[in-house]
């Protein structure tokens, strides 16, 4: 199953890095990117301007972390998760290229498994620069010292990876066993998962960013109303609890997904 | 190689059902080594039976063996299949080389020996020129032969082509047609689904005919035919003298029709052995003077396929 | 004439005159989705915050207990606000595969082929879209006003807020032309509607979280115009009389929006061709 995932990985990655979406959404994660330089540009050219987040003075390992929340965490890593992991079998049911694939000695699964492994590479490559560019252009604004807080750095790299593993798995899930996976996708990232974090109980277990959060050390932003509402009722589990959590999410959606895709055919319109 | 005389494909009651549309209605059918030709009017079941026996629809009823082998759940048996298939979809932006080599690739082969099988089915299909371009830039004849390289790149013992000639021109088909019967020679076993009756003849005479969801005949396209009895065999023929002829026919009463086109007699014979052997008789002793031409216009595909499917 | 031809006769008929071939791909596209049943579910789904908001208005009307849910100008403008979120999804849903279908499909071609021109056809498939976010902003809205009258037994409230019924027709078709047109561009570049769905989010959500970062950067709302969402908050409450939410003038919130609505102009004249010429 591993080597032929291997294969699939070899095939997908390539398929993926230089297609057209990806170098779009390359250019989509350039915004904060721009955002960032821009921030810069601002305060090298006026010297006495001071960054202040909501009447507070903030500097730039600050800045960093709210762009993380803001940007990464709120929406560019789910709504990536949601966009390759729905279209993992699904863009190739609709090219029509999936018979290639279900017609060679691998498994379904491992075709499934590849695509997958794929996914993860390809956005990796795609958000840690991003993201190292931001924090290279951010954390040195109000005295923020690069090297001291390069190991910060690396855990932030390590929980988006987590992130976008998480996501993608769960909707690998949902891209095999559901149809319209897309809205249903979009409707938990952008409407559940923000709403049911705010309410107090055990129903926002049943989100993914209920445990990536507890993973990011800088401070939750109060960007609005909603976000002290957030603050007021946050639960922080552990971050033991948070990676297991995680590594069980992930183990069982990928492996029902394979199940999924392995159980169905797969009629293509002619 | 596979044994010699083992079915390639076995099914035994299969069905296939598509909520409430039946695609395939309990199908028991024995295809043999060789080529065998699919036939079917659209939405017979032909392309439902192609996905049945490729695995990519599993039976709702009955068995399917492929080469001894259950193929739904079995990724193993594909490393002796090569199909084909009718949809025109690719990965546009890899070259064709690129492209058949990957494929090849996920059968196993390490790269080195992935790149010289793929470069060998490009060369057998006439495309090693145009290998390095890029597949979305391929002309449509090109795309189909791409196609069927990567289909018999990894030496398959069985091919399985669906509308293989389609959008070839004439003499890409005549070379397509050709590769088929040289591969047939070399031992692999090839299913052909076309829709195009006359081409499937120059490959094969061994058919299977579908319609309805239905086999409606398989065997050998002459046997076939000699088996409808319902519709009387015609017979045409040109003679010096096409009157006096067919006076002494319609003496006969296996004779059941009789008229004159184009200079010559057309005969409908409800005993077309009877009819042949009194022709033969009449030849042999020149009473009626000479016969020129003896053709049997309806001992073809067309013709079993007209009279089956439309009845 | 006792045997009549039987070979092929030219229609003789009455034809349309030009020009009406927009509403024959409408009604066609229309007609495709109302035999959806998760659509019809979803748009069901989205006539629910009129029904709460009906319960108010009677409940305002009838007992005295609930004199406080009285009706305001604020209230139409909240329903419309309210609904943004059922307009996401139906624009998702509906408009993500209307041009993107056809590209896959080599339909392009075929539509144009007929007397057909650009224009008819990018209207054709706007007013797909068009008809079913007006269906869950304007018809509602309006409905919510005629409710009111009925329930309220009087036109006290509708007399003194005359501009009411102008304003929730501005802004109902203000935001449904953007977002149509928008939805209806990004739908052209592709021919996934799986990556046009996710466009348009990123268009709308990504911008706002751009916003958001900006917001707490500079201690202020006036750069509320890069987000689309907070543009059409902004004009919306412009156009109902209420006191602006951002420090952006509205004005340059309402440029935006048509800048946005010409680029989606732009972007389909030069991507609705019959054929794509590579150099």
């Amino acid at each position: 199953m591993l080597a032929s995932s291997a294969r699939v990985f070899d095939l997908s990655l390539g398929q993926m890095l230089w297609s057209r979406r990806s170098v779009f959404l390359g250019f989509l994660l350039g915004g904060p990117v721009l955002l960032a330089a821009a921030i810069r540009i601002v305060t090298a050219t006026t010297p006495f301007w001071r960054f202040s987040v909501n009447g507070a003075r903030v500097s730039g390992p600050g800045l960093f972390g709210m762009m993380m929340w803001l940007l990464y965490i709120r929406f560019i890593v789910p709504v990536l998760g949601v966009f390759y992991g729905t279209a993992l079998i699904a863009d190739e049911v609709d090219d029509k290229t999936i018979t290639y694939l279900f017609t060679r000695p691998v498994r379904r699964g491992a075709v499934l498994l590849g695509k997958y492994l794929a996914y993860l590479a390809c956005t990796t490559l795609l958000v840690l620069p991003s993201v190292v560019l931001v924090y290279f252009l951010i954390v040195p604004l109000g005295g923020g010292r690069v090297g001291e807080l390069f190991p910060s750095l690396l855990g932030d790299l390590g929980m988006l990876v987590v992130g976008l593993a998480g996501y993608g798995a769960v909707f690998a899930w949902v891209g095999a066993r559901l149809r319209r996976p897309l809205v249903i996708g979009l409707v938990f990232v952008l409407g559940w998962e923000p709403s049911i974090l705010l309410f107090p109980g055990y129903l926002k277990r049943l989100t993914v960013a209920y445990y990536l959060q507890a993973l990011v050390p800088h401070a939750m932003p109060q960007d609005s109303a909603i976000g002290v509402l957030m603050q007021v009722f946050r639960e922080v589990p552990t971050i033991a609890t948070s990676l297991l959590s995680l590594a069980i999410i992930i183990a069982v959606t990928l492996w029902s997904a394979v199940r999924a895709v392995e159980d169905r055919e797969y009629v293509l319109d002619q | 190689m596979i044994e010699a005389a083992a079915p390639i494909v076995v099914t035994s009651h299969l069905s296939k059902w598509y909520g409430q549309v039946i695609g395939l209605n309990d199908v028991t059918v024995t295809v043999p080594v060789g080529i065998t030709g699919l036939l079917g009017p659209n939405g017979a079941g032909k392309s439902t039976f192609l996905k049945l026996i490729t695995g990519q629809l599993k039976p709702n009823q009955g068995e399917i063996f492929i080469l001894g082998e259950r193929i739904w759940g079995n990724p193993a048996l594909y490393v002796r299949i090569g199909f084909c298939p009718e949809q025109d979809a690719f990965y546009e932006r890899m070259t064709g080389l690129e492209w058949v080599s990957a494929l090849v690739r996920l059968n196993g082969a390490g790269e080195r020996e992935a790149d010289e099988r793929a470069h060998r089915a490009l060369e057998a299909v006439d495309l090693l020129d145009a290998a390095g371009k890029k597949i979305g830039a391929y002309s449509k004849g090109m795309r189909q032969r791409v196609k069927m390289a990567q289909a018999l790149a990894h030496d398959p013992d069985l091919l399985i082509l669906d509308e293989p000639l389609s959008g070839l021109d004439p003499i890409a088909r005549r070379k397509t047609i050709r590769l088929v019967k040289e591969w047939a020679r070399s031992g692999k076993s090839i299913i052909v689904s076309s829709h195009i009756l006359h081409e499937i003849e120059s490959m094969t005479s061994n058919i299977l005919l579908i319609n309805q969801g239905r086999i409606v005949a398989e065997g050998n396209v002459h046997q076939i035919r000699d088996l409808i009895d319902t519709h009387p065999h015609t017979v045409s023929i040109r003679a010096d003298q096409p009157r006096a002829l067919a006076r002494e026919f319609l003496a006969a009463d296996d004779v059941l029709s009789l008229r004159f086109e184009d200079g010559a007699i057309v005969v409908q014979t409800a005993k077309p052995d009877v009819f042949y052997a009194r022709l033969t008789e009449l030849a042999a002793n020149g009473e009626l003077g000479s016969i020129h031409e003896v053709t049997s216009p309806d001992d073809n595909l067309q013709a079993v396929f007209q009279y089956l499917v439309n009845t | 004439m006792p045997i009549h031809d039987q070979g092929y006769r030219r229609y003789g008929g009455q034809r349309a005159p030009r020009g009406r071939a927009w509403a024959v791909i409408a009604k066609a596209g229309i007609r495709t989705r109302l035999g959806q049943r998760a659509f019809l579910a979803l748009l069901l789904l989205s006539w629910l915050p009129f029904l709460v908001r009906a319960v108010q208005l009677y409940a305002a009307a009838n007992l005295p207990q609930a004199a406080f849910l009285a009706p305001t100008p604020g209230l139409f403008r909240q329903f419309l606000e309210q609904q943004g979120i059922f307009v996401f999804f139906l624009t998702v849903y509906g408009g993500a595969g209307l041009i993107a279908h056809d590209r896959r499909a080599n339909a392009l071609q075929i539509y144009l082929s007929k007397p057909v021109t650009r224009a008819e056809y990018v209207f054709g498939k706007l007013a797909i879209l068009m008809a079913w976010l007006l269906l869950v902003t304007w018809v509602p809205a309006i409905l919510l006003l005629a409710v009111q009258i009925a329930f309220a037994g009087n036109v006290e409230f509708f007399r003194g807020n005359l501009y009411l019924f102008p304003a929730i027709t501005m802004f109902a078709f203000l935001e449904v032309i953007t977002v149509s047109t928008a939805m209806l561009a990004l739908s052209s570049l592709s021919t996934s509607s799986r990556y046009v769905g996710i466009l348009y989010a990123a268009l709308l959500f990504f911008s706002e979280a751009l916003f958001g970062v900006l917001r707490l950067v500079a201690g202020n709302t006036r750069l509320s115009w890069i987000s689309v969402p907070f543009d059409l908050n902004q004009v919306g409450d412009a156009i109902f009389r209420l006191p602006l939410r951002y420090d952006t003038p509205w004005p340059l919130s309402l440029a935006v929006l048509v800048l946005l609505v010409a680029v989606s102009g732009f972007v389909l004249e030069r991507r609705v061709r019959g054929v794509e010429v590579i150099a």
